[in-house]
């Protein structure tokens, strides 16, 4: 980090600590978090320097793509109020529908129908929650299960393979040695991230999220609003699943094992309340830039994958200790 | 009998026929257990303020969420300038331009305060929020109520009495022609209360409607035209403001005589209990007293004087606070965590009864026996049984219905969630009782009674420290008044020789010093 950052960090902090002591909680619980990421990326960078070398983020950028795009999706639901389990399996069925359309059809056809797909998944929760009334919890879970089912049968756990060129290019080719990929995900965060701190409708999933009684008092369509959140979390597992089929060339009934829990983590661990109405899109990218940084550290280092889960579990369990430390600190000063 | 009521209600209505801005037709609302509104009809004239009295639980709040669509009536009509409202939907009402301020504040804790005063309404351009317009219209509103808000400070972290000035910011910030304002000064203090009063004499010169319900009759007959008086669902009586006295409104809502508290003769007081001096950063500097057993000591000052943190400290849920702390004659360590206070036999009853003092959720035996569910099961298994004996055992003297305690403890009135909140400190033994805005929000009956139990415990030897925003109580009820002001001590007084008056000129000496 250069000295010019350094002052600037240090003079934010110092502007956090004097704003706390007047009112309170949210802006100690800002840089804990960033602090953690610094750390990480610290540590990881002085144990392999290639880690900050322009290949090597680019390579995350597009490995992560998918996963990073169903945390914004995940936000806005966690945001809300609310929480999905079921992108995963979506996000394979999703994969699955562009591969097998993309045997035959146009790569585009193929991504549309998977976007297509993921719609459809997201209203048909949206719609389990606020019309039918089921927890989001319960709702996604079945969802997720069911899903997962389909996946399976449809594969018979055998991937469908595409092998026309033109099918691959999104997930593999680049722009000036930029991944598509990486492009889209950053993409996506920023668009995200402007509908939630720009937006009427983003004031209004936070709204909801901090306090639906008080929302629909205030002439909210607080159904509309949950509904819509878990609209965009199955449009984000769409995309991801055309990037998956598109970078891997196939798709299978369980393509990442690993990716329910990782989205969920980068969104807790970057300090968005699973209660709702707390939180932000740039949180989830520190969220997803620490997950992303040990397991590519891990990779760089050929550490046993098996400790990975150690790390992100300290980390994950540390930094809401930290978190919660510094709420308390900021309510008693 | 239904019939005779409910004609009564309109009969004042009838000369201003053409004037009604909102008429309310037999309209009757049942929740389980509790008819809440029986066949109430009644309007509200074009630039009227109308009053809304009556006791905890005749229906005042059910009134006006059903006026506000938050709450769809089982029968009954609704017209706003002769058309009549699809009920039940806030949406709908709101765009037929009724304004509501609920009981309770409806905010969103974690959002700016200028996000919450523009909820739903929010300033935007291709869906993008206007930032300096919404920023422009909050300046606008909270000059107008004559407050200083940081339009940024997430809501949850203002003072109660602030987030009741955004409710009522809110509530003007949808330009309402309807405004209904449920106890919109419970909380406030005498300045902010001014601004208040000053705003409605704008609202209603620019011929915006308001219905006032509050428990301040005083403050009913002096704002408004009209006053309205439910009683058990019933609306039993218009009148206009001039034809009413305290006496017989008071004789209206209850249907039978009250019990006003009068001053009490200073009681000769039993030994020290307790003796502190104490500061608490950036809240409290400064404080000293002592308590004696069988004293109240009346705790007065403004909104943000410091009055709660002080309770809190004492209460030991401070652990900032530095002192020096004597009890029965023996200096000891302060107390920094609530466990050390009640183990001293310390107690208290925080200002806040639904979300710090009751556990809403659950029945209201449980929560009464709460703080020591062991002494009520056998080898950690709760026995039921011993809990609502034990827990009828405390209530019965609080004049609490017994036979509602396995009831849930939202479903009850303020005035009975404020027994239960006493109830549960009762359970814990005190010898210091901490009472932190008790009477807020509840209505005379109810509030009448509670003076009544804070004095017999107090003559049971119980030393009971009252802090409240009704100067009129406080000194009724104390022995010795403590005037805080901007977290210092600035007078000690003798109830039986002060008035409300000189507190109140103390004060703001104080603060226009400041």
């Amino acid at each position: 980090m250069s000295v010019g950052g350094a002052t600037a960090f240090a003079r934010a902090l110092e502007r956090a600590r004097s704003t706390s002591s007047r009112y309170g909680t949210t802006v100690l619980r800002t840089y804990a978090i960033v602090a953690a990421l610094v750390i990480v990326v610290a540590w990881v960078s002085i144990q392999e320097p290639s880690f900050l070398s322009r290949q090597n983020i680019f390579n995350i950028s597009s490995e992560w793509s998918a996963a990073g795009i169903m945390a914004v999706g995940v936000t806005f639901v966690i945001l809300v109020g609310g929480l999905d389990l079921s992108f995963a399996a979506t996000f394979s069925l999703c994969a699955i529908l562009a591969a097998y359309v993309g045997r035959s059809h146009a790569p585009i056809l193929a991504f549309a129908a998977s976007v297509g797909l993921g719609l459809g998944i997201g209203l048909f929760n949206g719609i389990l929650v606020t019309v039918a009334q089921i927890n989001s919890f319960i709702a996604t879970l079945g969802m997720s299960f069911a899903l997962t089912s389909v996946a399976q049968i449809l594969t018979s756990n055998v991937p469908y393979v595409v092998e026309r060129e033109d099918f691959l290019a999104f997930g593999t080719g680049t722009w000036h040695t930029i991944p598509y990929t990486g492009i889209t995900l950053v993409c996506f965060f920023l668009v995200g991230g402007l509908i939630l701190s720009r937006t009427v409708y983003g004031q209004l999933i936070y709204a909801v999220g901090g306090n639906p009684e008080a929302s629909r008092l205030g002439g909210v369509r607080v159904r509309t609003v949950v509904a819509s959140a878990f609209v965009i979390s199955g449009l984000c597992a769409g995309v991801a699943g055309c990037i998956s089929a598109s970078q891997l060339g196939s798709a299978q009934g369980n393509i990442d094992p690993d990716v329910l829990f990782n989205v969920i983590t980068m969104v807790i661990l970057g300090g968005t309340s699973l209660a709702g109405g707390f939180g932000g899109m740039w949180r989830t990218a520190v969220g997803l830039a620490i997950i992303a940084s040990i397991a590519n550290a891990f990779n760089l280092l050929n550490v046993d994958p098996h400790y990975q889960d150690i790390a992100k579990g300290a980390i994950l369990i540390g930094a809401l200790a930290l978190d919660s430390m510094a709420r308390r600190l900021a309510k008693e000063s | 009998m239904r019939n005779d009521d409910a004609s009564a209600g309109t009969r004042d209505g009838e000369t201003g026929h053409e004037l009604a801005a909102l008429r309310v037709s037999r309209l009757s609302k049942a929740f389980p257990g509790i008819q809440a509104l029986r066949e109430v009809t009644f309007e509200v004239r074009v630039g009227e303020v109308h009053g809304l009295v009556g006791e905890n639980g005749a229906g005042k709040s059910t009134l006006a969420k059903v006026i506000s669509g938050a709450y769809a009536p089982d029968t009954g009509t609704i017209e706003r300038s002769g058309r009549k409202l699809d009920l039940g939907d806030p949406r709908g009402h709101a765009r037929a331009g009724i304004a509501m301020m609920y009981q309770e504040p409806t905010l969103v804790p974690a959002r700016s305060a200028l996000e919450n005063v523009l909820l739903g309404r929010a300033r935007s351009r291709f869906g993008f929020v206007r930032r300096a317009a919404a920023r422009r219209r909050f300046a606008e509103l909270a000059d107008r109520m004559g407050v200083e808000i940081p339009p940024g400070v997430p809501a949850g972290a203002l003072p109660i009495a602030k987030q009741r000035l955004l409710d009522v910011m809110r509530a003007l910030e949808s330009e309402g022609r309807i405004l209904i304002m449920d106890e919109p000064t419970a909380s406030l203090g005498p300045v902010e209360r001014e601004h208040l009063y000053d705003v409605i004499g704008k609202l209603k010169a620019s011929g915006v409607s308001v219905v006032y319900i509050s428990h301040d009759l005083e403050e009913v007959m002096s704002l408004c035209d009209r006053v309205s008086v439910m009683r058990d669902g019933r609306l039993i009586a218009t009148k206009p403001a001039g034809e009413w006295t305290v006496e017989k409104l008071v004789d209206a809502m209850l249907g039978h005589v009250s019990v006003v508290p009068t001053a009490s003769a200073r009681r000769a007081t039993g030994r020290e209990v307790l003796r502190v001096e104490l500061s608490l950063r950036g809240r409290v500097r400064d404080v000293s007293f002592a308590l004696h057993e069988g004293e109240i000591l009346g705790l007065a000052g403004l909104v943000g004087s410091g009055r709660t943190s002080l309770l809190r400290a004492l209460a030991g849920a401070e652990s900032r606070v530095e002192g020096t702390f004597v009890f029965d004659g023996r200096e000891r360590r302060w107390p920094r965590s609530i466990t050390a206070a009640v183990s001293l036999g310390i107690v208290l009853a925080p200002e806040n009864r639904k979300t710090e003092g009751l556990v809403l959720s659950r029945s209201a035996a449980e929560n009464v026996g709460l703080a020591r569910l062991g002494a009520v099961s056998t080898l950690g298994v709760l026995q039921r049984k011993r809990l609502l004996d034990h827990a009828a055992e405390i209530m019965r003297p609080l004049a609490f219905d017994v036979t509602r305690l396995r009831t849930k403890a939202g479903t009850f009135s303020g005035g009975n969630q404020q027994k239960l909140v006493v109830g549960r400190c009762l359970n814990l033994a005190p010898r210091v009782l901490l009472l932190d805005e008790p009477t807020a929000g509840i209505d005379v009956g109810a509030k009448a009674e509670l003076l009544g139990i804070v004095r017999r415990l107090a003559g049971e030897g119980v030393a009971t420290i009252f802090a409240s925003s009704e100067l009129e109580e406080v000194v009724a009820i104390s022995d010795r008044v403590l005037v805080l002001a901007d977290g210092r001590q600035i007078a000690t007084l003798e109830a039986s020789e002060c008035s409300v008056e000189q507190i109140l000129r103390r004060i703001f000496a104080v603060t226009a010093a400041a």
